[in-house]
């Protein structure tokens, strides 16, 4: 600040990971992996600045001021960045553990996957490929800036990734190309999920999809989407074009912008999906992936309305985007190391539930298709045109469930899905995904997830 | 760099003394500076220095793995990979790392680049090619990036060896309208023939054309594909091209090894040495980089390997380690005799695509998958763009994808673009028959 800046903040980061690559059953490697450094970002005649190193000395840290100053001045000849007020902040926050990941042996770690590859390996189904990743992650991260705040945190994480999970039967190969798992908290949550059922039960689907699948004829028909497809649905094609940076343009050669903004038909207060429709954003979830209380600037975390009742409600703000459109930061700023700025990303999105049973929810569909998840999905670089390409699906017909449908398809717009909405269950239920964005990228743990929805006369390809 | 040498042999002699089969330490001190700009004005400048230390150790065929920073407690990180080490699991496909003493290329880094004082400039001399190009109301964003790196390697089995990296990129993208853009990007070890302006004016150039677009229609087209989309595709074959990835089915390549992929005029190679923001001297076991032929004349020859996965093979590492998963550094596709409009010009009714996003796969083994044309898309009739589109989606598969590539132009360009185009690669115009164009209802 001595030397003339408007706004100076520091973060530090210790991490310290570990990673167990098991191979088509064979333990490629286990790794560990300790990292820490310091970034400083100040903003100085409406420029911002950044700089970062791992090397803890005094001299290094003066440098790192200096040219985190001297990039601020720099981009100050091109640009004009102001920050929305907040109060500063003095806290600690964290996750707890029930069983520390520190405590566990390593051994213990390692048989816990090979426990997950033998469950999958012994259902007398050929399952020809597979590589099963599991992760650990310990960060202790302490912030300050130039208003006083002080924010120290510490939150463990736990992760696992199938890939490749590929099954042989019949002259016929069906894929989860990857399955993600992962929250916030100590070893008890790898515990906690099931692993080696949950991934026994999907390639028993698999083989179902094989010896019973048929392709369905294209057409309009109900559709019913299990909480994974809603759930990425909910992350994509309204978490990602509410992020205001994206609304902005700051994204605009890389994650691209979004169909909201100031000249389109879409803007706060705009109608987006139907009543049904209320989609959250939320650090605040307790063990989940994407928790946080203080996000990277500081600022409390808190549940975001992003579309309420079908209608566009709240950005996704950090301190620098919410003062270009005359907002308060809603705390979504969020980097993933100290060597990387922070920027606007989602945390836990989800779609609020309704109240509907999940028998009410297909009684009254004479034909339709339930998809209940999902492998090949993409979105445009405006959020508006996407597909999810359906793995494990199935005909209904007069309210029952049938035989396995091959890659059922939905290819619509972010209105027409959301619009199509008529009816939502009672029970959410969330999964682990890693967002990408920022450039370098930056992979943000995340939830998304929500209940069951029925969209009414939707195109299934 | 005597600090550098000394400390990263050190722990290599550490870990042998304590028991390790094979070792190695691998030290890469780098600077790296990016300016992120949007709305034709820079958002802000950063700068990180990363001193890392990646250490392998093998100790009776089981592998472990760690990296430590700037040199600390890096004996402490030995021993406790030791110890990991011996209560680990045996990995019976373990085939080792590269063994022998090996001369490497010179290093290609241009050490202007480390030294550049400002490049905003650069910036802006790409924005005035787009404005140039698309008008002075088109909105340009982008980034422009440079590193410098340091890099000593050191293995108990043999090879040591420095290099020098560096790198200078720049992407841009403009818009001439909300839903008219074009994408250009310029990539380079070198400032020599680094052209920001090229990459501006190509984007301005294709915004223009894509103004007022009408929506696109589902149907089968031919279809041309611009460097940087064909660039997204070869980066996914590339990346399928590792034995990692074959032998964990995450590749339309897995039992295709001889085999006929693509026609005749399709050859795929792969090498470091040349021109690229990934250049290099050696992989990451200390063996020498060098050129690899992926797919020659329409035949998947070789996966991309380390020593370990090529001993799964019975064959020879190609010099792409990764430790664990061996990757391609910088694709290239041999370049065919058309030129760019004498392949637009075949177009009776098809599209020319200049860039892509989002490629996702329904089934790796099999290669369904779609991708989204971004920026300009154009309908061309009879040689002539007839519209912009858009809207639109490729749903296809990857190997019927590859196996209808028609013609290649002779003019190739350089592309690294974000996690779309990445590995780089040298890429040219390509035609492709019959290519499954969707949209949404």
């Amino acid at each position: 600040m001595n030397k003339g800046a408007d706004y100076a903040e520091v973060r530090a980061l210790d991490r310290r990971e570990e990673e167990i690559i098991l191979k088509n059953g064979e333990l490629d490697a286990y790794a560990i992996s300790f990292d820490s450094g310091f970034s400083v970002r100040i903003l100085a005649g409406g420029g911002l600045g950044f700089a970062s190193s791992n090397r803890w000395t005094r001299e290094e840290a003066k440098e790192v001021v200096e040219e985190a100053h001297r990039l601020a001045k720099a981009s100050g000849r091109m640009g004009r960045i102001e920050f929305a007020e907040e109060e500063a902040a003095e806290a600690e926050w964290g996750v707890g553990q029930r069983k520390r990941i520190e405590d566990v042996h390593p051994e213990e770690k390692i048989a816990a996957l090979l426990e997950v590859d033998k469950e999958l390996t012994s259902q007398g189904i050929k399952v020809i490929s597979r590589a099963l990743i599991c992760a650990t992650e310990l960060l202790e991260g302490y912030f300050a800036n130039s208003e006083g705040s002080k924010i120290r945190s510490f939150v463990p994480r736990v992760s696992f990734v199938a890939s490749g999970i590929t099954v042989f039967e019949s002259g016929r190969t069906e894929q989860i190309p990857f399955k993600e798992y992962g929250q916030s908290g100590g070893w008890e949550v790898l515990e906690s999920w099931g692993l080696g059922a949950d991934l026994a039960r999907e390639i028993r689907a698999l083989k179902r999809l094989i010896e019973e699948g048929r392709a369905m004829r294209p057409g309009r028909m109900d559709v019913v989407c299990g909480p994974e497809v809603v759930g990425i649905a909910c992350h994509e094609s309204c978490g990602h074009p509410m992020e205001a940076d994206r609304i902005l343009g700051r994204e605009m050669s890389q994650a691209g912008r979004s169909f909201i903004h100031d000249s389109s038909p879409f803007w706060i207060g705009s109608r987006i999906g139907s009543e049904l429709v209320t989609i959250v954003d939320d650090p605040t979830m307790e063990n989940s992936y994407g928790y946080y209380l203080y996000d990277d600037e500081g600022v409390r975390a808190r549940r975001r309305y992003l579309y309420k009742n079908g209608v566009i409600n709240e950005f996704l703000h950090n301190r620098e985007t919410a003062a270009k459109l005359g907002a308060r930061s809603n705390g979504s700023a969020r980097s993933m190391n100290y060597d990387r700025e922070p920027i606007v990303r989602m945390a836990n999105t989800y779609l609020l539930p309704g109240d509907m049973s999940e028998e009410e929810i297909f009684e009254d569909i004479k034909r339709g298709v339930y998809i209940r998840s999902f492998s090949e999905w993409n979105i445009d670089d405006t959020r508006f045109n996407q597909r999810y390409v359906g793995r494990e699906a199935y005909l209904i017909e007069r309210g029952e469930l049938g035989t396995p449908v091959a890659r059922p398809i939905i290819e619509a717009t972010t209105q027409s899905f959301w619009m199509a909405v008529d009816a939502v269950s009672r029970n959410v239920e969330f999964q682990a995904a890693t967002c990408g964005k920022g450039d370098p990228m930056q992979g943000a743990p995340v939830f998304h997830g929500g209940p069951m929805i029925r969209l009414r006369g939707i195109r299934v390809g | 760099m005597e600090e550098i040498v000394a400390k990263t042999e050190a722990i290599v002699r550490e870990a042998k003394a304590l028991g390790a089969d094979e070792a190695i330490a691998n030290t890469v001190v780098g600077s790296y500076r990016q300016i992120r700009f949007s709305n034709d004005r820079i958002d802000i400048g950063l700068s990180w220095r990363d001193y890392s230390t990646s250490i392998m150790i093998a100790w009776r065929k089981r592998v472990v793995l760690t990296e430590i920073k700037d040199f600390r407690d890096a004996s402490g990180a030995v021993k406790r990979l030791m110890s990991l080490a011996r209560i680990s699991k045996e990995n019976a496909a373990y085939g080792g790392v590269a063994r022998g003493r090996f001369e490497y290329a010179k290093p290609m880094a241009d050490g202007a680049i480390e030294h550049l004082e400002d490049p905003s400039g650069y910036i802006e001399e790409a924005i005035c090619a787009a404005k140039r190009e698309a008008g002075e109301g088109a909105e340009t964003g982008g980034i422009l990036f440079t590193k410098y790196e340091r890099a000593f390697l050191s293995s108990s089995e043999g090879p040591e060896g420095w290099d020098e990296r560096s790198a200078i990129e720049l992407s841009i993208r403009a818009f001439s309208q909300r839903d008219a853009s074009g994408h250009g990007v310029e990539c380079s070890n070198s400032l020599k023939d680094f052209e920001p302006g090229r990459a501006g004016g190509k984007a301005g150039e294709i915004a223009k054309m894509a103004v007022n677009p009408k929506a696109g229609k589902a149907g089968r087209y031919d279809v041309v594909l611009d460097p940087l989309f064909f660039g997204s595709l070869m980066a996914v074959y590339g990346s399928m091209g590792s034995a990692f990835y074959a032998m964990t089915r995450m590749s339309i390549f897995a039992d295709k090894l001889g085999a006929r992929v693509a026609p005749e005029i399709v050859t795929i190679r792969d090498d470091p040495r040349t021109c690229s923001v990934n250049c290099r001297a050696f992989d990451d076991e200390g063996a020498p980089v060098k050129e690899t032929i992926f797919i020659d004349r329409g035949i998947l020859r070789t996966f991309f390997h380390n020593t370990s996965t090529a001993r799964a093979f019975r064959t020879e590492t190609t010099g792409h380690a990764g430790i664990i998963v061996p990757m391609p550094w910088n694709l290239s596709m041999d370049p065919g005799d058309l030129g760019r409009d004498e392949m637009l010009s075949e177009l009776r009714r098809g599209l020319y695509l200049t860039n892509t996003w989002y490629t996702r796969f329904h089934n790796y083994a099999t290669g369904d998958f779609s991708t989204i044309p971004r920026d300009g898309i154009f309908l061309v009739e009879d040689g002539e763009v007839k519209e912009s589109w858009k809207g639109i989606r490729v749903s296809d598969n990857a190997l019927r994808i590859l196996s209808s590539i028609s013609a290649i132009s002779k003019e190739r360009q350089r592309v690294h673009w974000w996690l779309e185009a990445d590995p780089p690669s040298l890429s040219p115009f390509v035609l492709i028959e019959g290519v499954r164009i969707t949209r949404p209802d």
